[in-house]
Protein backbone atom coordinates (compact mmCIF):
# COMPACT_ATOMS: atom_id res chain seq x y z
CA UNK A 1 0.00 0.00 0.00
CA UNK A 2 1.78 3.31 -1.12
CA UNK A 3 2.52 5.14 2.16
CA UNK A 4 3.27 9.06 2.70
CA UNK A 5 5.68 8.51 4.92
CA UNK A 6 9.29 10.01 2.91
CA UNK A 7 10.36 13.48 4.13
CA UNK A 8 11.64 15.79 1.43
CA UNK A 9 13.60 18.68 3.03
CA UNK A 10 12.33 21.60 1.00
CA UNK A 11 10.25 24.92 1.31
CA UNK A 12 13.21 26.93 3.72
CA UNK A 13 14.93 23.44 5.60
CA UNK A 14 11.36 22.14 6.71
CA UNK A 15 10.67 18.19 6.26
CA UNK A 16 8.06 18.89 4.35
CA UNK A 17 5.61 15.48 3.04
CA UNK A 18 6.40 14.42 -0.51
CA UNK A 19 2.62 14.12 -1.48
CA UNK A 20 3.41 13.27 -5.05
CA UNK A 21 1.81 9.82 -4.86
CA UNK A 22 -1.01 11.01 -3.21
CA UNK A 23 -3.92 10.57 -5.73
CA UNK A 24 -5.73 13.70 -7.16
CA UNK A 25 -9.02 13.76 -7.49
CA UNK A 26 -10.55 13.86 -11.39
CA UNK A 27 -12.66 16.16 -12.58
CA UNK A 28 -15.42 13.84 -12.59
CA UNK A 29 -14.86 13.12 -8.73
CA UNK A 30 -14.38 16.73 -7.96
CA UNK A 31 -17.64 17.21 -10.25
CA UNK A 32 -19.47 14.62 -8.08
CA UNK A 33 -18.53 16.27 -4.67
CA UNK A 34 -20.23 18.63 -5.83
CA UNK A 35 -23.11 17.62 -7.46
CA UNK A 36 -26.38 18.64 -5.10
CA UNK A 37 -28.12 15.30 -6.39
CA UNK A 38 -25.64 13.10 -5.35
CA UNK A 39 -24.26 14.54 -2.35
CA UNK A 40 -28.27 14.52 -1.35
CA UNK A 41 -28.45 10.85 -1.40
CA UNK A 42 -24.63 10.69 0.12
CA UNK A 43 -25.92 12.94 3.33
CA UNK A 44 -29.10 10.35 3.64
CA UNK A 45 -26.32 7.29 3.19
CA UNK A 46 -24.15 9.05 5.56
CA UNK A 47 -27.37 10.00 8.32
CA UNK A 48 -28.34 5.98 7.94
CA UNK A 49 -24.31 4.80 8.61
CA UNK A 50 -24.09 6.90 11.74
CA UNK A 51 -27.63 5.85 12.59
CA UNK A 52 -26.74 2.11 12.31
CA UNK A 53 -23.83 2.59 14.02
CA UNK A 54 -25.32 4.05 17.07
CA UNK A 55 -27.92 1.45 17.25
CA UNK A 56 -24.75 -1.39 16.82
CA UNK A 57 -22.19 0.12 18.75
CA UNK A 58 -23.23 2.16 21.29
CA UNK A 59 -24.71 -0.18 24.20
CA UNK B 1 -33.88 11.13 48.73
CA UNK B 2 -30.47 11.22 46.45
CA UNK B 3 -28.50 14.21 45.57
CA UNK B 4 -25.76 13.41 42.45
CA UNK B 5 -23.30 15.83 41.77
CA UNK B 6 -21.90 16.73 38.38
CA UNK B 7 -18.61 18.63 38.01
CA UNK B 8 -18.37 20.06 34.63
CA UNK B 9 -21.04 21.42 31.69
CA UNK B 10 -19.20 20.54 28.42
CA UNK B 11 -20.37 17.56 25.98
CA UNK B 12 -20.20 14.48 28.67
CA UNK B 13 -21.49 16.39 32.16
CA UNK B 14 -24.22 18.43 30.75
CA UNK B 15 -25.50 15.15 28.72
CA UNK B 16 -25.00 13.31 31.87
CA UNK B 17 -27.44 16.08 34.11
CA UNK B 18 -30.30 15.99 31.36
CA UNK B 19 -30.59 12.21 31.61
CA UNK B 20 -30.57 11.88 35.05
CA UNK B 21 -33.03 15.16 35.45
CA UNK B 22 -35.14 12.57 32.67
CA UNK B 23 -34.77 9.75 34.67
CA UNK B 24 -34.90 10.46 38.56
CA UNK B 25 -38.16 11.24 40.00
CA UNK B 26 -38.52 15.31 41.62
CA UNK B 27 -37.45 14.25 45.01
CA UNK B 28 -33.61 13.52 44.37
CA UNK B 29 -31.51 16.54 43.46
CA UNK B 30 -29.21 16.59 40.69
CA UNK B 31 -26.43 19.62 40.80
CA UNK B 32 -23.91 21.35 37.88
CA UNK B 33 -20.66 22.26 38.97
CA UNK B 34 -19.42 24.37 36.04
CA UNK B 35 -16.77 27.19 35.78
CA UNK B 36 -18.31 28.56 33.02
CA UNK B 37 -21.35 30.41 32.64
CA UNK B 38 -22.25 29.24 28.85
CA UNK B 39 -22.21 25.75 27.24
CA UNK B 40 -20.07 25.84 24.15
CA UNK B 41 -20.59 23.53 20.98
CA UNK B 42 -17.21 23.15 20.99
CA UNK B 43 -17.16 21.52 16.83
CA UNK B 44 -18.20 24.46 15.58
CA UNK B 45 -15.45 27.31 16.97
CA UNK B 46 -13.67 25.73 13.94
CA UNK B 47 -15.86 28.43 11.82
CA UNK B 48 -16.30 31.08 14.39
CA UNK B 49 -12.25 30.90 13.68
CA UNK B 50 -12.46 31.92 10.34
CA UNK B 51 -15.44 34.47 10.94
CA UNK B 52 -17.91 32.21 9.41
CA UNK B 53 -19.90 31.82 12.51
CA UNK B 54 -20.11 34.44 15.49
CA UNK B 55 -19.45 33.54 19.15
CA UNK B 56 -22.94 33.62 20.10
CA UNK B 57 -24.35 31.16 17.38
CA UNK B 58 -22.06 28.62 19.15
CA UNK B 59 -22.83 29.16 22.98
CA UNK B 60 -25.51 29.81 25.14
CA UNK B 61 -26.18 30.49 28.43
CA UNK B 62 -26.65 27.66 31.15
CA UNK B 63 -28.73 28.98 34.05
CA UNK B 64 -31.92 29.06 32.23
CA UNK B 65 -31.99 25.64 31.03
CA UNK B 66 -30.99 24.65 34.71
CA UNK B 67 -33.64 26.30 35.56
CA UNK B 68 -36.63 25.25 33.71
CA UNK B 69 -35.25 21.46 33.81
CA UNK B 70 -35.03 22.06 37.66
CA UNK B 71 -31.21 21.00 37.71
CA UNK B 72 -29.33 22.79 40.49
CA UNK B 73 -26.32 24.93 39.12
CA UNK B 74 -23.20 26.66 40.80
CA UNK B 75 -21.26 28.49 38.31
CA UNK B 76 -17.99 27.53 40.54
CA UNK B 77 -14.82 25.62 40.02
CA UNK B 78 -13.91 22.21 41.98
CA UNK B 79 -11.03 22.48 43.83
CA UNK B 80 -11.38 19.70 46.15
CA UNK B 81 -13.06 16.14 46.46
CA UNK B 82 -13.62 14.47 49.87
CA UNK B 83 -14.67 10.79 48.59
CA UNK B 84 -15.06 10.01 52.29
CA UNK B 85 -16.55 12.94 53.62
CA UNK B 86 -14.88 14.75 56.56
CA UNK B 87 -14.53 15.39 60.58
CA UNK B 88 -18.44 16.30 60.38
CA UNK B 89 -20.29 14.14 57.77
CA UNK B 90 -19.43 10.50 56.08
CA UNK B 91 -20.98 11.84 53.22
CA UNK B 92 -18.74 12.53 49.80
CA UNK B 93 -18.19 16.07 49.66
CA UNK B 94 -16.81 18.54 47.01
CA UNK B 95 -14.58 22.23 47.39
CA UNK B 96 -15.92 24.52 45.30
CA UNK B 97 -15.29 28.39 44.68
CA UNK B 98 -17.15 30.26 42.85
CA UNK B 99 -16.36 32.15 39.85
CA UNK B 100 -19.70 33.64 39.22
CA UNK B 101 -18.69 37.75 39.63
CA UNK B 102 -21.07 38.18 42.48
CA UNK B 103 -20.00 35.39 44.35
CA UNK B 104 -16.29 35.18 43.11
CA UNK B 105 -13.73 33.56 44.99
CA UNK B 106 -16.16 32.47 47.68
CA UNK B 107 -15.76 28.60 49.40
CA UNK B 108 -18.20 26.25 49.77
CA UNK B 109 -18.24 22.10 50.71
CA UNK B 110 -21.05 20.63 48.56
CA UNK B 111 -22.24 16.78 49.83
CA UNK B 112 -22.68 13.96 47.50
CA UNK B 113 -24.48 10.33 47.47
CA UNK B 114 -23.31 10.01 43.79
CA UNK B 115 -20.47 11.74 41.60
CA UNK B 116 -19.41 12.65 38.27
CA UNK B 117 -16.67 14.09 37.16
CA UNK B 118 -16.61 15.56 33.65
CA UNK B 119 -14.56 18.63 33.98
CA UNK B 120 -12.87 18.04 30.88
CA UNK B 121 -9.46 19.35 30.01
CA UNK B 122 -6.95 21.81 31.36
CA UNK B 123 -5.59 23.49 27.71
CA UNK B 124 -1.95 23.44 28.90
CA UNK B 125 0.02 26.32 26.88
CA UNK B 126 2.49 26.61 29.23
CA UNK B 127 3.53 23.10 28.13
CA UNK B 128 5.42 25.27 25.05
CA UNK B 129 7.16 28.41 25.36
CA UNK B 130 5.81 31.30 23.94
CA UNK B 131 2.29 29.61 22.47
CA UNK B 132 -1.20 30.01 23.52
CA UNK B 133 -3.20 33.66 23.46
CA UNK B 134 -1.23 34.74 26.02
CA UNK B 135 2.15 34.02 23.73
CA UNK B 136 2.62 34.23 20.10
CA UNK B 137 -0.22 31.70 18.31
CA UNK B 138 -3.42 31.35 18.03
CA UNK B 139 -6.17 28.55 19.62
CA UNK B 140 -10.24 27.26 18.86
CA UNK B 141 -10.49 25.47 21.59
CA UNK B 142 -12.68 27.85 23.47
CA UNK B 143 -15.13 30.82 21.65
CA UNK B 144 -13.14 33.53 23.23
CA UNK B 145 -9.88 31.80 21.55
CA UNK B 146 -11.96 31.38 17.86
CA UNK B 147 -12.77 34.81 18.04
CA UNK B 148 -9.40 36.21 18.50
CA UNK B 149 -8.24 33.97 15.98
CA UNK B 150 -10.61 34.95 13.53
CA UNK B 151 -8.77 38.84 13.64
CA UNK B 152 -5.85 38.13 13.85
CA UNK B 153 -6.53 35.60 10.14
CA UNK B 154 -8.70 39.15 8.91
CA UNK B 155 -5.33 41.08 9.66
CA UNK B 156 -3.07 38.58 7.49
CA UNK B 157 -5.57 38.52 4.70
CA UNK B 158 -5.80 42.05 4.51
CA UNK B 159 -2.13 41.95 4.12
CA UNK B 160 -2.25 39.52 1.21
CA UNK B 161 -4.41 41.85 -0.63
CA UNK B 162 -1.51 43.98 -0.42
CA UNK B 163 0.05 41.49 -2.40
CA UNK B 164 2.65 40.69 0.19
CA UNK B 165 3.34 36.71 0.56
CA UNK B 166 2.36 35.17 3.80
CA UNK B 167 2.87 31.80 5.96
CA UNK B 168 0.02 30.57 8.08
CA UNK B 169 0.98 27.20 10.37
CA UNK B 170 -2.09 25.23 12.14
CA UNK B 171 -1.59 22.05 13.76
CA UNK B 172 -0.34 21.07 17.16
CA UNK B 173 1.56 22.17 19.39
CA UNK B 174 3.47 19.92 21.85
CA UNK B 175 4.01 16.25 21.04
CA UNK B 176 1.42 14.94 22.93
CA UNK B 177 -1.46 16.99 21.97
CA UNK B 178 -4.79 15.20 21.08
CA UNK B 179 -7.44 16.97 18.80
CA UNK B 180 -5.45 16.76 15.81
CA UNK B 181 -8.59 16.55 13.51
CA UNK B 182 -9.24 20.16 15.14
CA UNK B 183 -6.23 21.44 13.36
CA UNK B 184 -6.96 19.36 10.60
CA UNK B 185 -10.68 21.35 10.24
CA UNK B 186 -8.80 24.63 10.48
CA UNK B 187 -6.31 24.21 7.99
CA UNK B 188 -8.96 23.31 5.67
CA UNK B 189 -11.14 26.29 6.55
CA UNK B 190 -8.30 28.70 6.81
CA UNK B 191 -7.40 27.50 2.82
CA UNK B 192 -10.98 27.73 1.69
CA UNK B 193 -11.08 31.49 3.04
CA UNK B 194 -7.77 32.72 1.68
CA UNK B 195 -9.63 31.07 -1.73
CA UNK B 196 -12.84 32.97 -1.01
CA UNK B 197 -10.58 35.84 -0.74
CA UNK B 198 -8.66 35.51 -3.55
CA UNK B 199 -5.26 35.47 -1.77
CA UNK B 200 -4.61 31.56 -1.80
CA UNK B 201 -1.53 32.14 -4.06
CA UNK B 202 -0.03 34.65 -2.08
CA UNK B 203 0.08 32.17 1.16
CA UNK B 204 1.80 29.51 2.01
CA UNK B 205 -0.26 27.24 4.27
CA UNK B 206 2.00 24.17 6.38
CA UNK B 207 0.02 21.73 9.06
CA UNK B 208 2.33 21.23 11.13
CA UNK B 209 1.32 17.97 13.38
CA UNK B 210 2.27 15.46 16.18
CA UNK B 211 0.87 12.62 13.69
CA UNK B 212 3.75 9.90 12.86
CA UNK B 213 1.40 9.99 9.64
CA UNK B 214 -1.20 12.05 7.58
CA UNK B 215 -4.81 10.87 8.59
CA UNK B 216 -3.64 9.01 11.99
CA UNK B 217 -6.05 11.45 13.85
CA UNK B 218 -4.71 10.16 17.13
CA UNK B 219 -6.53 6.85 16.53
CA UNK B 220 -3.84 5.33 14.84
CA UNK B 221 -5.48 5.78 11.60
CA UNK B 222 -7.91 3.93 9.36
CA UNK B 223 -8.04 1.43 6.27
CA UNK B 224 -11.43 2.15 4.77
CA UNK B 225 -12.87 -0.23 1.95
CA UNK B 226 -13.12 1.74 -0.97
CA UNK B 227 -14.60 0.32 -4.15
CA UNK B 228 -13.22 -3.16 -3.48
CA UNK B 229 -9.64 -1.59 -2.14
CA UNK B 230 -8.34 -1.18 1.22
CA UNK B 231 -7.25 2.37 1.15
CA UNK B 232 -5.61 4.52 4.31
CA UNK B 233 -6.48 7.03 6.13
CA UNK B 234 -3.18 8.28 4.92
CA UNK B 235 -3.51 8.07 1.53
CA UNK B 236 -7.24 9.70 1.76
CA UNK B 237 -6.15 12.76 3.67
CA UNK B 238 -2.80 12.99 1.59
CA UNK B 239 -4.92 13.39 -1.53
CA UNK B 240 -7.09 16.26 -0.11
CA UNK B 241 -3.61 18.05 1.23
CA UNK B 242 -2.33 17.52 -2.67
CA UNK B 243 -5.33 18.92 -4.19
CA UNK B 244 -5.34 22.18 -1.60
CA UNK B 245 -1.87 22.65 -1.95
CA UNK B 246 -1.23 22.57 1.47
CA UNK B 247 2.26 21.06 2.31
CA UNK B 248 2.21 18.35 5.84
CA UNK B 249 5.51 18.46 8.14
CA UNK B 250 4.65 15.19 10.47
CA UNK B 251 5.90 14.02 13.34
CA UNK B 252 6.68 17.05 15.24
CA UNK B 253 7.26 18.34 18.85
CA UNK B 254 7.12 22.19 19.23
CA UNK B 255 9.89 22.76 21.51
CA UNK B 256 9.36 26.81 22.09
CA UNK B 257 7.49 29.92 20.16
CA UNK B 258 8.90 33.56 19.34
CA UNK B 259 7.60 36.03 17.41
CA UNK B 260 7.04 35.20 13.91
CA UNK B 261 9.50 31.70 14.27
CA UNK B 262 8.58 28.28 15.31
CA UNK B 263 10.91 25.75 16.60
CA UNK B 264 10.10 22.21 16.29
CA UNK B 265 11.79 18.80 16.56
CA UNK B 266 11.03 16.17 14.32
CA UNK B 267 10.65 11.85 14.66
CA UNK B 268 14.06 11.92 13.38
CA UNK B 269 15.54 14.14 16.09
CA UNK B 270 16.23 17.00 13.78
CA UNK B 271 15.47 20.46 14.93
CA UNK B 272 13.88 23.02 12.27
CA UNK B 273 12.35 26.50 12.44
CA UNK B 274 9.81 27.73 10.46
CA UNK B 275 8.51 31.28 9.91
CA UNK B 276 5.03 32.46 10.02
CA UNK B 277 2.98 35.62 10.46
CA UNK B 278 -0.21 33.38 11.29
CA UNK B 279 -0.05 30.08 13.73
CA UNK B 280 -2.82 28.32 14.84
CA UNK B 281 -1.06 25.62 17.31
CA UNK B 282 -3.67 23.01 19.49
CA UNK B 283 -1.98 22.97 23.45
CA UNK B 284 -1.38 19.50 24.85
CA UNK B 285 -4.95 18.79 27.56
CA UNK B 286 -4.11 17.92 31.12
CA UNK B 287 -6.79 17.09 33.81
CA UNK B 288 -8.16 19.97 35.90
CA UNK B 289 -5.98 20.16 38.52
CA UNK B 290 -8.30 18.75 41.75
CA UNK B 291 -6.91 17.74 45.10
CA UNK B 292 -8.28 14.90 46.91
CA UNK B 293 -8.42 14.20 50.82
CA UNK B 294 -9.67 11.48 53.16
CA UNK B 295 -11.82 12.03 55.77
CA UNK B 296 -8.53 12.95 58.49
CA UNK B 297 -8.06 15.45 55.38
CA UNK B 298 -5.04 13.61 54.48
CA UNK B 299 -4.02 14.24 50.91
CA UNK B 300 -5.11 10.95 48.62
CA UNK B 301 -4.66 13.00 45.04
CA UNK B 302 -2.61 10.72 43.60
CA UNK B 303 -5.23 7.60 44.67
CA UNK B 304 -7.65 9.11 42.54
CA UNK B 305 -5.50 11.03 39.87
CA UNK B 306 -2.69 9.20 37.53
CA UNK B 307 0.01 12.49 37.46
CA UNK B 308 -1.33 13.88 33.82
CA UNK B 309 -4.27 14.85 36.34
CA UNK B 310 -6.70 12.67 34.71
CA UNK B 311 -9.04 10.32 36.93
CA UNK B 312 -8.44 7.32 37.70
CA UNK B 313 -11.33 4.33 36.12
CA UNK B 314 -11.90 0.77 35.47
CA UNK B 315 -8.96 0.95 32.93
CA UNK B 316 -6.19 -1.66 32.95
CA UNK B 317 -3.49 0.98 33.72
CA UNK B 318 -0.06 -1.89 33.65
CA UNK B 319 2.47 -0.42 31.72
CA UNK B 320 2.73 -2.49 28.33
CA UNK B 321 4.00 -2.02 24.60
CA UNK B 322 2.11 -1.00 21.68
CA UNK B 323 2.02 -4.56 20.46
CA UNK B 324 0.41 -5.61 23.72
CA UNK B 325 -2.40 -3.64 23.74
CA UNK B 326 -6.17 -4.88 23.95
CA UNK B 327 -9.42 -3.27 23.87
CA UNK B 328 -10.02 -4.63 27.28
CA UNK B 329 -6.97 -2.33 28.39
CA UNK B 330 -10.33 0.27 28.14
CA UNK B 331 -12.48 0.99 30.60
CA UNK B 332 -16.16 -0.23 30.34
CA UNK B 333 -18.27 1.57 33.12
CA UNK B 334 -16.07 4.48 34.32
CA UNK B 335 -16.06 4.14 38.06
CA UNK B 336 -13.45 5.28 39.85
CA UNK B 337 -11.49 2.38 41.59
CA UNK B 338 -12.33 1.54 44.78
CA UNK B 339 -15.20 3.59 45.01
CA UNK B 340 -19.02 2.87 43.94
CA UNK B 341 -20.45 6.15 43.93
CA UNK B 342 -17.62 8.50 41.87
CA UNK B 343 -17.28 8.10 37.83
CA UNK B 344 -15.18 10.12 35.81
CA UNK B 345 -16.37 10.71 31.97
CA UNK B 346 -14.94 12.56 28.75
CA UNK B 347 -11.79 14.27 28.48
CA UNK B 348 -11.67 13.99 32.52
CA UNK B 349 -10.72 9.73 32.71
CA UNK B 350 -7.22 8.21 32.69
CA UNK B 351 -6.71 6.90 29.63
CA UNK B 352 -4.92 3.06 29.74
CA UNK B 353 -2.63 4.45 27.04
CA UNK B 354 -2.71 6.44 23.33
CA UNK B 355 -4.65 4.58 20.98
CA UNK B 356 -1.70 5.73 17.78
CA UNK B 357 1.50 3.75 18.49
CA UNK B 358 3.69 5.98 20.85
CA UNK B 359 7.28 7.24 19.12
CA UNK B 360 9.91 8.61 20.39
CA UNK B 361 12.90 10.82 18.68
CA UNK B 362 16.63 9.38 19.39
CA UNK B 363 16.95 12.68 21.59
CA UNK B 364 14.08 11.01 23.75
CA UNK B 365 11.09 13.68 22.58
CA UNK B 366 7.93 12.17 23.55
CA UNK B 367 5.90 12.28 20.21
CA UNK B 368 2.68 10.47 20.55
CA UNK B 369 -0.91 11.79 20.03
CA UNK B 370 -3.22 11.20 23.33
CA UNK B 371 -6.53 9.62 22.85
CA UNK B 372 -9.26 11.89 22.03
CA UNK B 373 -12.33 11.22 24.03
CA UNK B 374 -14.26 14.18 23.00
CA UNK B 375 -17.60 14.40 21.12
CA UNK B 376 -19.92 11.33 20.25
CA UNK B 377 -18.15 9.00 22.90
CA UNK B 378 -18.18 11.88 25.44
CA UNK B 379 -22.13 12.05 25.31
CA UNK B 380 -22.35 8.74 25.34
CA UNK B 381 -20.03 8.06 28.36
CA UNK B 382 -21.99 11.01 29.81
CA UNK B 383 -25.44 8.82 29.34
CA UNK B 384 -24.24 5.85 30.04
CA UNK B 385 -23.03 6.87 33.43
CA UNK B 386 -26.46 8.72 34.36
CA UNK B 387 -28.03 5.68 33.61
CA UNK B 388 -26.25 3.62 36.06
CA UNK B 389 -27.01 6.11 38.49
CA UNK B 390 -30.32 6.11 38.31
CA UNK B 391 -30.44 2.45 38.32
CA UNK B 392 -28.90 2.22 41.56
CA UNK B 393 -30.86 5.04 43.32
CA UNK B 394 -34.29 3.34 41.86
CA UNK B 395 -33.11 -0.37 42.18
CA UNK B 396 -30.41 -0.28 44.76
CA UNK B 397 -26.46 -0.41 45.28
CA UNK B 398 -26.78 -3.95 43.45
CA UNK B 399 -27.79 -2.86 39.92
CA UNK B 400 -25.61 -3.91 37.09
CA UNK B 401 -23.56 -0.55 35.93
CA UNK B 402 -23.98 0.40 32.24
CA UNK B 403 -21.19 -0.14 29.57
CA UNK B 404 -20.12 1.94 27.09
CA UNK B 405 -16.15 1.04 26.42
CA UNK B 406 -14.00 3.46 23.98
CA UNK B 407 -13.51 -0.47 22.18
CA UNK B 408 -17.15 -1.62 21.20
CA UNK B 409 -18.57 1.82 20.08
CA UNK B 410 -18.60 4.06 17.30
CA UNK B 411 -17.63 7.61 16.68
CA UNK B 412 -18.44 9.88 13.42
CA UNK B 413 -16.03 12.51 12.75
CA UNK B 414 -16.70 15.10 10.45
CA UNK B 415 -14.07 17.59 9.50
CA UNK B 416 -15.10 20.70 7.96
CA UNK B 417 -12.84 21.89 5.36
CA UNK B 418 -14.96 25.16 4.13
CA UNK B 419 -17.93 26.58 4.65
CA UNK B 420 -21.33 27.14 2.37
CA UNK B 421 -24.36 25.94 1.57
CA UNK B 422 -23.42 24.61 -2.20
CA UNK B 423 -19.84 26.05 -1.96
CA UNK B 424 -19.06 23.72 1.38
CA UNK B 425 -16.99 20.59 1.84
CA UNK B 426 -16.03 18.15 4.44
CA UNK B 427 -14.15 14.73 5.35
CA UNK B 428 -16.86 12.78 7.15
CA UNK B 429 -15.70 9.72 8.04
CA UNK B 430 -17.30 7.29 10.80
CA UNK B 431 -15.31 4.01 12.68
CA UNK B 432 -16.36 1.64 14.43
CA UNK B 433 -14.76 0.79 17.29
CA UNK B 434 -13.04 4.23 18.15
CA UNK B 435 -10.21 2.30 20.08
CA UNK B 436 -8.66 -0.52 17.06
CA UNK B 437 -9.42 -4.21 18.44
CA UNK B 438 -7.11 -6.41 16.12
CA UNK B 439 -8.08 -9.47 18.08
CA UNK B 440 -11.81 -9.45 16.32
CA UNK B 441 -11.03 -7.08 13.04
CA UNK B 442 -8.00 -7.72 10.59
CA UNK B 443 -7.59 -3.70 9.89
CA UNK B 444 -8.83 -2.76 13.68
CA UNK B 445 -12.09 -1.97 13.14
CA UNK B 446 -15.52 -2.77 10.96
CA UNK B 447 -14.54 -2.71 7.56
CA UNK B 448 -18.42 -1.68 6.53
CA UNK B 449 -18.92 0.94 9.18
CA UNK B 450 -15.28 2.37 9.29
CA UNK B 451 -15.73 4.72 6.00
CA UNK B 452 -14.29 8.11 5.16
CA UNK B 453 -15.86 10.54 2.36
CA UNK B 454 -15.34 13.69 1.11
CA UNK B 455 -17.71 16.02 -0.27
CA UNK B 456 -20.42 18.57 0.34
CA UNK B 457 -22.89 16.61 1.76
CA UNK B 458 -19.98 16.22 5.06
CA UNK B 459 -20.88 19.96 5.27
CA UNK B 460 -24.44 19.45 5.51
CA UNK B 461 -24.26 16.66 8.22
CA UNK B 462 -21.58 19.13 10.18
CA UNK B 463 -24.45 21.96 10.08
CA UNK B 464 -27.15 19.52 10.56
CA UNK B 465 -24.72 18.42 13.73
CA UNK B 466 -24.59 21.82 14.89
CA UNK B 467 -28.31 22.64 14.99
CA UNK B 468 -29.23 19.32 16.32
CA UNK B 469 -26.67 19.42 19.02
CA UNK B 470 -27.53 22.70 20.16
CA UNK B 471 -31.46 22.21 20.43
CA UNK B 472 -30.31 18.81 22.30
CA UNK B 473 -28.22 20.60 25.09
CA UNK B 474 -30.83 23.28 25.16
CA UNK B 475 -33.11 20.64 26.66
CA UNK B 476 -35.68 21.66 23.58
CA UNK B 477 -38.89 19.20 23.39
CA UNK B 478 -37.94 15.44 22.07
CA UNK B 479 -34.24 16.60 23.22
CA UNK B 480 -33.74 12.59 24.36
CA UNK B 481 -34.63 11.12 20.98
CA UNK B 482 -31.55 12.53 19.18
CA UNK B 483 -28.71 10.67 19.77
CA UNK B 484 -25.89 11.25 21.58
Amino acid sequence: MTQLSMHEPAGGGNPVLDLSKAPLPTAKTLGARRNLWLQFWRFVAFDLRIMRMVIKGHH
Amino acid sequence: MAEVLILGAGVSGHTAALHLRRLLGSQHKVTVVSPNSQWNWIPSNIWVGVGEMAKKDVVFPLAPVYARKKIGFHQAKAVAIRPKGDADDSRGAVDIEYTLPEKAGTTERLRYDYLINATGPKLKFEATEGMGPGGHTESVCTADHAVEANHKLREVIEVLKTGKPQTLVVGTGHGTCTCEGAAFEYVFNVDHELRQAGVRDLARVVYLTNEAALGDFGVDGMVFDQQGFQTTSELWTGSLFRERGVEAVVGTHVHRVEERTIHYETLDGTTHTLEFDFAMLIPPFGGVPLQAYDAEGNDITSELFAPSGFMKVDADYTPKPYEEWRAEDWPTTYAAPGYDNIWAVGIAFAPPHQISKPRKSPNGTVIAPSPPRTGMPSGVMGKTVAMTIADRIKHGTSAAPHTASMARMGAACVASAGTGLTKGSAAAMTMLPVVPDYQRFTTGRDERETRGELGLHGHWVKLMLHYLFLYKAKARPGWQMIPE
